[in-house]
C-alpha cells in the first residue's frame, strides 16, 4: 500500500517523526510495519508511534548515518510516496488486561515508539514509562506522556539532577512483581533489564520484548 | 554426567528417512540431505567445553538404522538424552521416549524444539519425558541446566532456571516461566566441528554449490523479521538475538583455513542486513577469505538487500542466497505477512543476478485460501523468473500448518484443517480445505519443477554457470546432477497423493 508523506519533523539531530497519510490503515498499537521507498526493493520495520485513533500515521525513527533506509525516509519531502506493508507483530497489549492491570514500559532510544502508541491509544492505561537515552535532546514528545508516569534516564549528561541508564534506575527501584513489563529497543538493554527484572522477582511470563537491533 | 544430543533415524512406510530441513521443518526423503542442527551443535560444544561427556548422536547423518542407533545409545549409558521435536514426528518421539525410559530408567529425557515448546504439557502427558524446554536457546538453557542437575539432587522440586517445564511426578509439572528471549550469542561457542563430525554433513546438501560445505554458527537466532505467519520464528515470545560480525568472521577464517571448506552457508532464519552485512563482506575481503576458493551463502528475505550491500557481497565471494518467495499474488503475500510486493521481488532478483549471485527461491502452494487464479499467477511468475534467468534454482513445498504457528492456529480457527493426526503433517500432502481440488496444486508443482528440464532454462543455466568466476565443469556437473536428483525426489514426494480424495 502506498502512503503519502505529510511531514518529517525533527526531534533531535538524530531522530525524527515521519508522518504519513492514514489511508484507512488499521493497526493494533505496538504492531510494526515495513516502510521503504517505491522501486528501491528495500524496506525496514518500524513500530507504530501514533495512536490507533489518530488521523495520520506516525513513526519515530532514528537516522542511522550509514544506514540504507532511515536516511532516505528522513530526506522524503511532503507528497513523496512510501510503500507500507503490515501491520504485524505481537508486541501488543492483551485487551483483557488493558483496564485492570499495571504495566511498566522500558525503552531505549526510539524503542519508546510503541509505548507512545499505547499511551495515546489507551489513555486509561495504568503504566509507568522508563526511557533510556544518551542526551537530553533525544527526549521525544514528552508532553504526550503524563509527567508523573515518565522517567527519563539520560546516560551521557545530567537531567534534572540525575544521570544514568535505565538499569541504574531499576536497581534503585523496588519492582512490582504483579505488573506486566514490556521491553523495547536495543538487545543489550533488553538483555540487562530482563536479568534485573528476574532478580527482582518478576516472572518470565510477565516480560515481553521487542528488539530493534 | 553423560549427555547425548540425539537424532534418531526415522523411516516412514515408504522407506523414506525424516530429515530436518529449512526452518527446522521435517520432511521425508528417500535419499536425504543432511542439515547440521546448529544450535544443538553449539549446546553440545558448550557442554563438552564445560567438561561433560557429550555424545553427538545423529543417527541419520551417521547412516545408522534405527535398531543399531538405539542399541548404541543404550550401550553408551547416557544420563541425559536431548531430542528435537516437530509436529510430524511427535508420535514417533513419544513412543521412542517410553522405549528409551524402559531401557534406561534413570536417564533424563529432555525435549527441545518448536512443537513441544508450544505444548509442553502435551508431551509430558503423552510420554515419560522429564523436561521440556520452552526456550529456543537450547545451548544457553542446557549450559545452565546440566550443571544444576549435576549439583542438585532435588532439581525437580526447585529449579531457578527459566523456560522449563519439569516433571515432578506422573501428573505434577513444574513450570519455571517464560524464557529469556535475548541471549548474548557471542558467549555460546562456535560449533565444535570435530565433535559433530562435520564431514557427515559436508556433501549432501542442496544449499552447497561446492563441497565440502558446512553451516556457520548462525549469526542471528530465529529471525530478525519473524512475522511470516507460517514460520516457526514467529511467536509472541520470540524475538531475535545477534552474534557479532567479528566473532563470526573468526569462525569463517578457521573453517576456510583449518578445515578447507569450500562453501559456508549460514542458516539463520534471515542473515544480517544493512550495516552488519556490509561490515561482514568487508571483513571477508580484508582477511583475504574471498580469494580462497570458498563460496558463502545465507537465507534472506526480499526487501533486506540494497545495491551497495549486494555488490560488496558478490565481491566477497558470496553466491547462494536462499529466499522464501512463497507466492506471487499480493493477497497471499499480505496474508502471510511477507512484508514485500512482487515489485520488490523482481527488483531484488535483478540486483542479485546482476552481481552474479545465485538466488534459490522457495515457493509454497496449497494455502487454504489459494484460488485457481492465484495459483496460476504463482506458476506463471516463477516460470518467467526462471526463464529470464533472475532466479537460478527453486524448491516448491506444500504449505503445511506446523508447530502451532499463527498459520496453524488460523487454520484451526477457520475450521479448514482436515486432520489432527500429527503424522499427517509431514508436508507430503495437503491437509487443509482449499477452494479448488488438491490435485490442481499437485499439478502446479509438477508444472513448476518442469522448468528444470526445459531446454530454454537449461541453456540459460549453463550460460550463467559458465560465467561464474570459476569455470569448474566438474562442479557444474556435480551440482547439476544433485539438483536434478533433488527435483525428481521433490516431484515424487509432493505429488504422490495426486488422485487421492481431498
Ligand atoms: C520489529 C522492529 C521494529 C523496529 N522499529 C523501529 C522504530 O520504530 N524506530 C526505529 O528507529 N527503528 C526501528 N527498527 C529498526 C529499523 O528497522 C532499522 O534497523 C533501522 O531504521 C536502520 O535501518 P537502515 O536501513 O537505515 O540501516 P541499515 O543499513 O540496515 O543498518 C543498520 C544499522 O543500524 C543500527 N540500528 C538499527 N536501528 C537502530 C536504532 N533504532 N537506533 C540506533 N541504531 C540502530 C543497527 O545496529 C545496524 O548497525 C525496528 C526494527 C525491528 C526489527
Ligand atoms: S523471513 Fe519469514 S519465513 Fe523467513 S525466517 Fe523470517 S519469519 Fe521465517
Amino acid at each position: 500500500m502506498r502512503h503519502k508523506v505529510l511531514s518529517v519533523r525533527d526531534i533531535s539531530p538524530t531522530t525524527y517523526v515521519l508522518r504519513l497519510e492514514r489511508n484507512g490503515f488499521e493497526f493494533t498499537p505496538g504492531q510494526c510495519v515495513n516502510l521503504g521507498l517505491p522501486g528501491t526493493g528495500v524496506n525496514r520495520e518500524y513500530s507504530t508511534y501514533s495512536g490507533a485513533g489518530s488521523e495520520f500515521l506516525e513513526f519515530l525513527i532514528k537516522e542511522v548515518p550509514e544506514g540504507t533506509v532511515s536516511p532516505k525516509l528522513r530526506a522524503a519531502t511532503p507528497g513523496t510516496e512510501v510503500d507500507l506493508h503490515g501491520p504485524y507483530g505481537s508486541f501488543v497489549l492483551d485487551p483483557q488486561k488493558i483496564t485492570n492491570s499495571k504495566f511498566v514500559f522500558i525503552a531505549s532510544g526510539t524503542g519508546i515508539a510503541p509505548f507512545h502508541s499505547f499511551v495515546t491509544s489507551y489513555p486509561e492505561l495504568d503504566c509507568q514509562i522508563i526511557h533510556g537515552i544518551r542526551h537530553a535532546v533525544d527526549r521525544c514528545d514528552i508532553e504526550d506522556f503524563d509527567s508523573d508516569r515518565l522517567v527519563t534516564c539520560v546516560s551521557r549528561e545530567p537531567l534534572e539532577g540525575r544521570q544514568g541508564r535505565v538499569t541504574d534506575y531499576l536497581k534503585e527501584t523496588s519492582l512490582e512483581t504483579e505488573s506486566f513489563y514490556y521491553l523495547c529497543g536495543n538487545q543489550a538493554m533488553i538483555y540487562d533489564v530482563y536479568d534485573l527484572l528476574r532478580q527482582g522477582g518478576v516472572s518470565g511470563d510477565k516480560i515481553f520484548t521487542e528488539a530493534f537491533f | 554426567m553423560k549427555i547425548a544430543i540425539s537424532y534418531p533415524p526415522i523411516v516412514n512406510d515408504q522407506g523414506q528417512k525424516a530429515m530436518v530441513s529449512q526452518n527446522r521443518n521435517v520432511q521425508f526423503f528417500k535419499k536425504p540431505t543432511y542439515l547440521l542442527p546448529v544450535v544443538h551443535g553449539q549446546a553440545a560444544s558448550w557442554l563438552k567445553n564445560l567438561g561433560y561427556d557429550v555424545l553427538w548422536d545423529d543417527g541419520n547423518a551417521q547412516l545408522k538404522d534405527f535398531d543399531q542407533w538405539f542399541r548404541d545409545l543404550v550401550a553408551w549409558r547416557p544420563d541425559m538424552v536431548v531430542f528435537e521435536s516437530t509436529t510430524p514426528v511427535m508420535k514417533f518421539y513419544w513412543k521412542l521416549v517410553d522405549q528409551l525410559k524402559s531401557a534406561c530408567p534413570n536417564c533424563i529425557v529432555v525435549m527441545t524444539g518448536y512443537h513441544s515448546m508450544r505444548r509442553p504439557e502435551e508431551t509430558l502427558d503423552r510420554c515419560q519425558a522429564d523436561i521440556i524446554l520452552r526456550s529456543n536457546h537450547i545451548d544457553f538453557v542446557l549450559r545452565k541446566l546440566v550443571p544444576y542437575i549435576d549439583e542438585h539432587s532435588n532439581w525437580r522440586d526447585h529449579c531457578p532456571i527459566e523456560g522449563l517445564v519439569i516433571r515432578r511426578d506422573e501428573k505434577d509439572y513444574l513450570d519455571t516461566g517464560n524464557f529469556k528471549q535475548i541471549e548474548p550469542l557471542d558467549l555460546s561457542p562456535d560449533v565444535d566441528r570435530d565433535l559433530v563430525r562435520w564431514k557427515d554433513y559436508a556433501y549432501e546438501n542442496g544449499n552447497y554449490l561446492q563441497v565440502p560445505g558446512t553451516y556457520a554458527t548462525s549469526v542471528i537466532r530465529d529471525c530478525m523479521f519473524g512475522k511470516c505467519t507460517f514460520c516457526r520464528y514467529n511467536g509472541p515470545d520470540l524475538t531475535f538475538s545477534m552474534r557479532s560480525v567479528e566473532k563470526s568472521l573468526d569462525e569463517y577464517q578457521r573453517l576456510v583455513e583449518d578445515y578447507g571448506v569450500r562453501e559456508i552457508f549460514d542458516d539463520s532464519g534471515v542473515w544480517y542486513r544493512g550495516a552488519e552485512a556490509r561490515q561482514f563482506a568487508k571483513g571477508i575481503i580484508d582477511r583475504g577469505l574471498h580469494k580462497k576458493d570458498c563460496y558463502f551463502g545465507f537465507n534472506t528475505r526480499f526487501g533486506y538487500m540494497d545495491e551497495e550491500t549486494v555488490a560488496l557481497l558478490a565481491k566477497a565471494n558470496f553466491r547462494f542466497l536462499l529466499i522464501g518467495m512463497e507466492a506471487s499474488d499480493e493477497e497471499t503475500l499480505a496474508r502471510l505477512n511477507k512484508g514485500y510486493s512482487l515489485e520488490d521481488v523482481e527488483a531484488n532478483l535483478k540486483l542479485f543476478t546482476k552481481y552474479g549471485l545465485f538466488p534459490h527461491l522457495t515457493i509454497m502452494v496449497g494455502y487454504y485460501w489459494q484460488t485457481r487464479k492465484q495459483l496460476q499467477q504463482t506458476v506463471d511468475t516463477v516460470k518467467r523468473l526462471m526463464f529470464e534467468g533472475v532466479a537460478r534454482t527453486l524448491q516448491v513445498t506444500l504449505c503445511t500448518p506446523l508447530d502451532f504457528t499463527p498459520y496453524h492456529q488460523e487454520c484451526s480457527e477457520e475450521g479448514v484443517l482436515l486432520t489432527d493426526d500429527y503424522d499427517d503433517f509431514d508436508m507430503s500432502k495437503l491437509i487443509v480445505k482449499t477452494p479448488i481440488p488438491h490435485d490442481e496444486y499437485y499439478a502446479a508443482i509438477r508444472d513448476i519443477y518442469g522448468v528444470a528440464f526445459h531446454p530454454k532454462f537449461v541453456g540459460r543455466q549453463v550460460q550463467f554457470l559458465s560465467r561464474m568466476r570459476k569455470s569448474d565443469w566438474q562442479f557444474l556437473f556435480t551440482y547439476g546432477t544433485r539438483a536434478v536428483r533433488r527435483v525428481n525426489q521433490h516431484v515424487f514426494n509432493l505429488t504422490r497423493h495426486e488422485g487421492s480424495p481431498a
